[in-house]
């Protein structure tokens, strides 16, 4: 076994940096499940529940980008 | 009625290649492709350097994205000429044409429900226009050839050299493969560009459908003198949209390359990590199953990427002014 404690470092920021993620996924599950029932509710207001649930999924699951983007930028020694 | 008996061979032919993958990959072990973040060079030299941008290299996404470009422009003049040939018979499509206008048929439809007839011919072009290539640009990944044919480049921390392939004397410390073909949107240039072009277009057709009112959403000075307080909050959040401009980019381009990149680390991964645990016959088996799932994300991604697009730019036409119209509206 080769290697610095520095790239142990980096591995183990990287997937700390992942756990940001988690939250992403709750809210996500959270948004779908309102639009679903919503969705059950009133199937009439379908194709503008589908818009704003996509808008809120985009939302949500970029917290989730900026973890994955912390993470590669520690895993590819980018800084 | 009497029902014809169903006969599903094909699912038996792709079983048989599944398990032939798997006894081949036993018989010829795999190396495992290199998983590096940005696109490989193929020719050392650059092509062509300009002044201020820099040295332009020939890298190994470049190949597929040519492809991708010419197998839609293929795909249009074929639904065109499709298309044309109905329209000087019968009226009736048939063929391409006829699959190509179910589609868009469909497409415009969710275009028309979430912005409204005006403004869905300005939209919908944007919105099928990235939506098709993102698509095409995704699924051409899929295609046996693509990262696991390549060039094996001495590493020092590599993977051991499958037999057959090297002299016995050149197994020194390791090998990885650098592919020829890299899939177009595992290249983050690909999907900082697409973002580019989406989040600018969206503040154009801002522009273009409610005047310079538009930058209102920007710098919101409207109620700064009317109500000191509030005002000068709304301003402040305000400001804070243009952050969100930006984050939009990076969001975007992180998505898809985020989803397209995981998809070549985990085709890589868990096969190396099943052989490694049980034995070199299972895990070649697993690819064929992830590749499905590869397809499955890469059309759920080319959609999110054309519908955020689209769901973008239809906010942007829908300005403060429109909807304080509506409140008061309600109130009298």
């Amino acid at each position: 076994m080769t290697g610095s404690i520095l790239d142990a470092a980096r591995f183990i920021g990287a997937g700390l940096a992942m756990i940001g993620a988690a939250g992403a996924g709750v809210g996500i599950g959270l948004s779908v499940q309102g639009a679903l029932g919503g969705m059950a509710r009133n199937p009439d207001a379908y194709g503008n529940l589908l818009t704003n649930m996509i808008l809120g999924i985009a939302f949500s699951e970029a917290i989730a980008i900026y973890c994955m983007v912390i993470a590669f930028l520690m895993l590819f020694k980018v800084v | 009625m009497e029902t014809e008996k169903r006969r599903p061979w094909r699912r038996w032919v792709v079983l048989g290649l599944m398990i032939f993958s798997c006894i081949v990959g036993g018989i010829f072990v795999p190396v495992q492709p290199v998983i590096s973040f940005s696109a490989e060079k193929l020719i050392e030299q650059p092509l062509f350097s300009l002044p201020v941008i820099g040295p332009f290299y020939l890298v190994n996404s470049i190949p597929p994205l040519i492809l991708t470009v010419l197998l839609v422009v293929v795909l249009a003049f074929f639904t065109n000429r499709s298309l044309q040939k109905s329209a000087q018979t019968d009226l009736v499509p048939r063929g391409i044409g006829n699959l190509m206008e179910a589609f868009f048929e469909l497409i415009y439809n969710m275009t028309e429900g979430s912005t409204g007839p005006k403004i869905a011919p300005i939209i919908f072009p944007w919105f099928a226009t990235i939506m098709f290539y993102a698509l095409f640009a995704n699924l051409l990944k899929l295609i046996p050839g693509f990262e696991s044919i390549g060039l094996l480049r001495q590493v020092a921390q590599g993977h051991p050299a499958p037999g057959g392939f090297l002299q016995p004397g050149e197994v020194a410390n390791g090998y990885d493969l650098v592919p020829f073909l890299r899939g177009a949107s595992v290249d983050l240039n690909f999907t900082v560009a697409l973002a580019l072009i989406s989040v600018f277009m969206t503040q154009v057709i801002g522009i273009q459908t409610q005047g310079f009112g538009y930058f209102f959403k920007f710098f919101n000075v409207r109620n700064l003198f009317k109500v000191p307080f509030f005002g000068a909050m709304d301003f402040l959040v305000g400001l804070l949209e243009i952050i969100s401009e930006f984050s939009k980019i990076i969001s975007f381009a992180f998505r898809l390359f985020g989803n397209m990149f995981a998809g070549i680390v985990l085709v890589a991964v868990i096969p190396t990590m099943l052989s490694a645990a049980l034995s070199r016959w299972t895990g070649n088996i697993l690819p064929s199953m992830l590749m499905m799932f590869e397809l499955f994300v890469g059309v759920i991604q080319a959609f999110v990427f054309g519908m955020l697009t689209m769901v973008f730019m239809a906010q942007a036409t829908q300005g403060h002014a429109q909807e304080e119209a509506h409140e008061e509206a309600h109130e009298i």
